[in-house]
């Protein structure tokens, strides 16, 4: 057989597909553990110590957060801050505050939020995105929408929205009556606090170009 | 050409995700390179065989 061609010979293709998928596969499981490791809840004792994780443990509801620049990553991040009362208690243990969390998770899986908003990249673009929503400037003491529920507190103010959302005049696109409980409303709230300091490398893009919403702006 | 890690965590996966030079590099060198060697070795092959 004359001067046959390498790139004509199946052996060739053989072992470099084989080389491909294999090598593919070794770095995709490798990602798989390193981004678990990476996503994995931290504990109160990361708090107190200061240890910064991804996804900060349930606690976090007991702390201040701010939303702010990182000029060495490019974009915002959430900053864990001093005590902050949480209806009217910075003293949640970790128990209650996993609690309270995983309430707000169940009740906001029932409620479906997603077919609206959208949470952590989830969901609609219907209503406002809520990843960052416990940061929104509007919530805060000089906010427009806490001051049309007329509470003195972000959590009191959402709390009260999320049981009455129809009542309070919002955007063009009203939010319906969900039959959201009190205990419910709490713990979406406590949900939507920590989901806020989960760092999303500065997800949603357009969050921190809202006026307020990053700290000393 | 080289951006700084950037990343909350330094990993190897940060550093793949810097920008389009560093990905075009890497996968060059596992893809492209390690081809060239099959390459070698398969026409050596061939050629012993005739």
């Amino acid at each position: 057989m004359a001067n046959k061609s390498v790139w004509s010979d199946n052996r060739f293709w053989q072992r470099t597909a084989a080389w491909v998928t294999g090598f593919a596969a070794v770095l995709l499981i490798w990602l798989t553990f390193d981004t678990s490791a990476q996503i994995s809840m931290g504990t109160d004792a990361d708090l107190k110590d200061g240890v910064t994780k991804r996804v900060p443990g349930p606690t976090v509801i007991n702390y201040k957060i701010t939303y702010e620049m990182s000029t060495k990553r490019g974009h915002e991040v959430p900053v864990i801050g001093e005590k902050e009362k949480f209806f009217g208690r910075d003293d949640w243990s970790e128990e209650e505050a996993a609690e309270l969390l995983h309430l707000g998770k169940l009740g906001s899986q029932a409620k479906n939020c997603m077919d609206c908003h959208t949470l952590l990249g989830n969901g609609a673009y219907y209503a406002p995105d809520l990843t960052k929503a416990w940061l929104d400037p509007a919530w805060g003491p000089e906010g427009s929408l806490q001051a049309m529920t007329g509470k003195n507190t972000k959590e009191e103010a959402m709390a009260e929205f999320l049981q009455h959302p129809s009542q309070y005049p919002t955007h063009e696109r009203m939010m319906p009556n969900l039959g959201i409980t009190e205990k419910e409303a709490i713990g979406l709230v406590a949900f939507l606090k920590h989901m806020s300091s989960i760092d999303t490398n500065g997800f949603p893009r357009n969050f921190g170009k809202m006026q307020g919403a990053v700290h000393g702006k | 050409m080289f951006e700084p890690m950037t990343d909350i965590v330094p990993s190897f996966f940060a550093w793949l995700n810097q920008g389009p030079l560093t990905l075009t590099i890497f996968l060059h060198t596992v893809i492209i390179l390690p081809m060239f060697w099959i390459y070698k070795q398969e026409k050596n092959r061939l050629e012993n065989e005739k």
